[in-house]
């Protein structure tokens, strides 16, 4: 008999506790990091409680992929011989979460065949790629036809998000090719863009609300060029929750949606980069 | 006098320089919006003074060379649309006298009028009658009528001064925006000025001209030095050129030093690239002096007493190059690097504009705008100095787009204008650059960008007028919107409020504040304290923009 199909991913897809259980998705958390305090995301710190200490914290907090053995034991704890665990992350540009897991697979003693899939994005684009394994599985695919759905996903994938400040960005290094816009004096919510897996501007845009009905107008272009096809999309937000109703809302209205439009609350892995305020969109024509 | 001589002719144009500047303020005043701004009477001033300059560099005992060295420093030195349209003035002038061996005769001097005004109407995209323009052509068929009847080159100047002179006081009826303002057409009245010139040029002995050119003279600037009279001993005989590079250069530092090394001096530029010109005896000591201020690049001098003597000869090859070895020029632009795809040339009155600019990635700021106009010299020295394959200017003022285009055929760079007429259109323009893209794509993303943008300025009627249903006192407070007059009032505060509250509408996301040097940042947000509660909605934005003479430039997006 063939054995079973597991996904796993991580703490950056901030994917909520209902898509989790209902798709059976494992998450191996990152970790961050306050100065001496080390919490496992959304295990030992909520994402209320750690934007929350992001406010009132003086250090500024960084992140840490899961170490090797962290993947093995998550591994061995989910599979049986003769499973394969398909293991998506972080892009390899932003984090070395992809690269643990493959350290992981080479370490493993069981059989079991671990497919580590590098999802060029972050939040819930990452979030995607992981559903996209997950029903796949639940709908009973074979697992070619599942990896090449997911690298569909990964390669179809458009993401705009606009930050409230590009300094946790710039301060933790994961600025990428969006560098040229900081240390503008006027205050610039640029809206950025994920390009072959790490941050790049999309356009300099003055001011949230501008913004925001920028984004609307890029998810009509969106939608234009992909006439005939049904849309996936999901949003995410930190600390903006009816920012993101309302963009949810506009997006129900203006894309075919193939299923509901997938919510997501930034936790700290991804939080700690792009502070409090941010909205992100992630959209792929199926 | 029946012809007018090469000697003569220069004569005639020290003269109406002169009468230009004594009469600039005249000028000046003319201007039909009552705002400080770019001064017709100067910036024609300015732009004569740096045609005659270019004399001093050649030979002009013919007529053909003076009016072409006279057209080349006018096009340089042409600062605001009445200068660049002088410019071409000259240039057709210059034109029409072409082909005169040895004196111009009237017939040749009415040819070279008409061809002058056909020069000024090519020039401007959309000619506008009842400016200087109409001016220009009135004086050149009264000369070209004159000159049909026999008239000889003292008739056919007063010819044309009577025509400028009737054609002048006819713009109101033919703009009407002149005869609400009450005045006459600025560029004409200067027009008029320096036509005046001529013809005192032209019937005053050389002696008494001397006596009359000795009056004290307000120079227009400081570096503006006044052309003497046609020498025969040529003093200051190197043309020395070059670019200084480094970090905390002061030009006027720079000024003040060389100022007594020779004349015709010009040194423009910035804390990091100072550009010099200087007619001396001493490069030497000129290039010491300079080299202790940084690195020294495109190093060139000529002397101009052989180039005097043997022009043709020395003309295509007049260049040295001084560096050790000639390894300076060319290991600076190694350390370099590559030039970039696409430049940015920024034209913006106050330092924290400035600054604005510059961390938007505007490669060179060059200082002007409201109090002065640059001159098509000083942007071609800031396009040369961008170390790039093609420069975008944006120029943020009505008056210097025109100027700005004029540098498109002055450099070897591709230059792309971007026509912003304000500095938050230069702003929102910045906002579409993209680094890795064409200039052409560029320029045409910026261009549509400034749509989105509209400017209010607060600053101070110069004169009393009337505007639509306003009644303007001088010194009165202005507000305007888009370059129109919308409010006035006596508190620069009071009518910056009035201003944007006309401004701002169900659409408008973002209003920015930036206070000038007269203006306290605290003034400034007291003016967001109250407007914040009145349109919750927006987000409000206060910046130090520095500029003189505008207590705010405001705008809504």
């Amino acid at each position: 008999m063939v054995g079973k199909i597991h996904v796993v991913t991580d703490s950056g897809a901030d994917l909520s506790a209902d898509v989790r259980q209902r798709l059976g998705i494992h998450v191996v958390p990152l970790t961050v990091q306050f100065g001496d305090e080390i919490f496992k995301d959304g295990v030992e710190i909520s994402t209320a409680e750690f934007y929350a200490k992001l406010e009132s914290d003086d250090q500024m907090p960084s992140t840490c992929q899961p170490s090797p053995s962290d993947f093995v034991a998550m591994y061995e704890r989910i599979a049986q011989p003769g499973d394969t665990i398909i293991s998506v992350h972080l892009s390899s540009k932003m984090s070395g979460t992809y690269q643990s897991a493959v350290l992981a697979s080479t370490m493993l003693d069981l059989d079991v065949t671990i497919k580590a899939v590098d999802s060029k994005a972050a939040s819930m684009g990452l979030g995607l790629v992981a559903v996209t394994a997950a029903e796949g599985v639940r709908d009973g695919k074979d697992l070619d036809t599942i990896l090449a759905d997911v690298q569909h996903t990964i390669d179809s994938l458009q993401v705009y998000f606009v930050v409230d400040t590009l300094e946790y960005l710039k301060k933790n290094g994961r600025i990428g090719l969006a560098s040229a816009l900081v240390g503008t004096l006027l205050n610039i919510k640029p809206i950025l863009t994920l390009v072959d897996g790490q941050v790049a501007p999309f356009e300099k845009i003055r001011g949230k609300a501008k913004a925001l009905k920028r984004i609307q107008e890029l998810v009509e272009e969106f939608r234009g060029k992909f006439p005939d096809q049904k849309i996936r999309a999901a949003l995410s937000h930190a600390e903006n929750p009816a920012e993101a109703v309302r963009l949810a809302q506009v997006l129900s209205e203006l894309l075919p949606l193939d299923g509901e439009v997938l919510l997501g609350e930034i936790g700290s892995t991804i939080g700690v980069h792009t502070g409090p305020g941010v909205v992100a969109l992630f959209l792929y024509a199926v | 006098m029946d012809a007018i001589s090469a000697i003569t002719l220069k004569n005639m144009l020290l003269v109406a320089a002169h009468n230009l500047d004594q009469q600039k303020d005249m000028v000046n005043a003319l201007n039909v919006f009552p705002v400080p701004d770019g001064d017709t009477g100067t910036n024609m001033s300015l732009t004569l003074n740096s045609a005659l300059k270019e004399l001093d560099r050649g030979d002009i005992s013919k007529i053909p060379r003076l009016t072409s060295l006279l057209a080349r420093g006018s096009l340089m030195g042409a600062r605001g649309n009445s200068g660049v349209i002088l410019s071409q003035f000259f240039r057709g002038f210059s034109d029409g006298l072409a082909d005169v061996k040895n004196d111009a005769s009237g017939e040749d001097v009415a040819r070279a009028l008409v061809s002058a005004s056909k020069t000024t109407y090519r020039a401007v995209m959309k000619p506008v009658e009842g400016t200087m323009l109409t001016v220009a052509r009135v004086a050149s068929e009264y000369a070209q009528e004159a000159s049909e009847e026999g008239a000889n080159a003292v008739d056919v100047i007063r010819a044309a001064l009577k025509g400028a002179q009737e054609s002048l006081a006819n713009t109101p009826n033919i703009l009407p925006v002149l005869k609400e303002a009450g005045v006459v057409d600025a560029g004409g009245q200067g027009l008029v000025c320096i036509f005046e010139g001529f013809l005192t040029g032209l019937t005053t002995s050389p002696e008494d001209l001397e006596e009359q050119l000795a009056q004290p003279i307000t120079p227009a600037l400081e570096e503006a030095e006044r052309p003497r009279l046609d020498q025969e001993v040529m003093v200051n005989k190197y043309c020395t050129e070059f670019i200084i590079l480094g970090d905390d250069i002061d030009p006027s530092y720079v000024r003040g030093e060389l100022e007594s090394q020779g004349d015709s001096m010009i040194v423009v530029g910035d804390a990091g690239v100072v550009k010099v010109h200087i007619h001396t005896d001493h490069p030497g000591q000129v290039l010491q002096f300079c080299s202790e201020l940084g690195n020294l690049t495109e190093i060139a001098i000529d002397n101009m007493f052989l180039q005097n003597q043997d022009f043709a000869q020395h003309s295509e090859n007049h260049h040295l190059d001084y560096g050790p070895e000639n390894a300076g020029g060319s290991s600076q632009t190694e350390a370099l690097g590559q030039p970039k795809p696409v430049g940015i040339v920024a034209v913006v009155a106050g330092e924290g504009l400035a600054e604005i600019f510059r961390s938007l990635g505007v490669d060179h700021v060059v200082t002007g705008g409201q109090t002065m106009n640059p001159s098509t010299e000083d942007l071609v020295t800031a396009v040369n100095s961008v170390h790039a394959e093609s420069v975008i200017i944006l120029p943020n003022n009505k008056n210097v787009i025109f100027s700005a285009q004029q540098v498109k055929e002055l450099v070897e760079k591709k230059v792309g204008v971007v026509p912003t007429r304000s500095a938050p259109q230069g702003i929102s323009a910045l906002m579409y650059f993209v680094a890795d893209d064409s200039l052409e794509e560029n320029v045409e993303a910026m261009e549509g960008s400034m749509r989105e943008v509209k400017t209010g300025e607060v600053t101070y009627a110069v004169r009393s007028t009337v505007a639509g249903d306003l009644q303007i006192e001088e010194r009165d407070i202005i507000g305007l919107a888009e370059g129109k007059i919308a409010v006035v009032g006596a508190s620069p505060d009071l009518v910056a409020l009035d201003l944007l509250r006309g401004m701002i509408d169900d659409q408008s996301t973002v209003i920015s504040i930036y206070f000038g040097a007269e203006k306290t940042e605290e003034e400034a947000v007291e003016l967001r304290t109250i407007l914040s509660e009145e349109y919750p909605d927006c987000e409000i934005e206060v910046y130090s923009g520095g500029q003189p003479l505008y207590y705010y430039i405001v705008s809504v997006e």
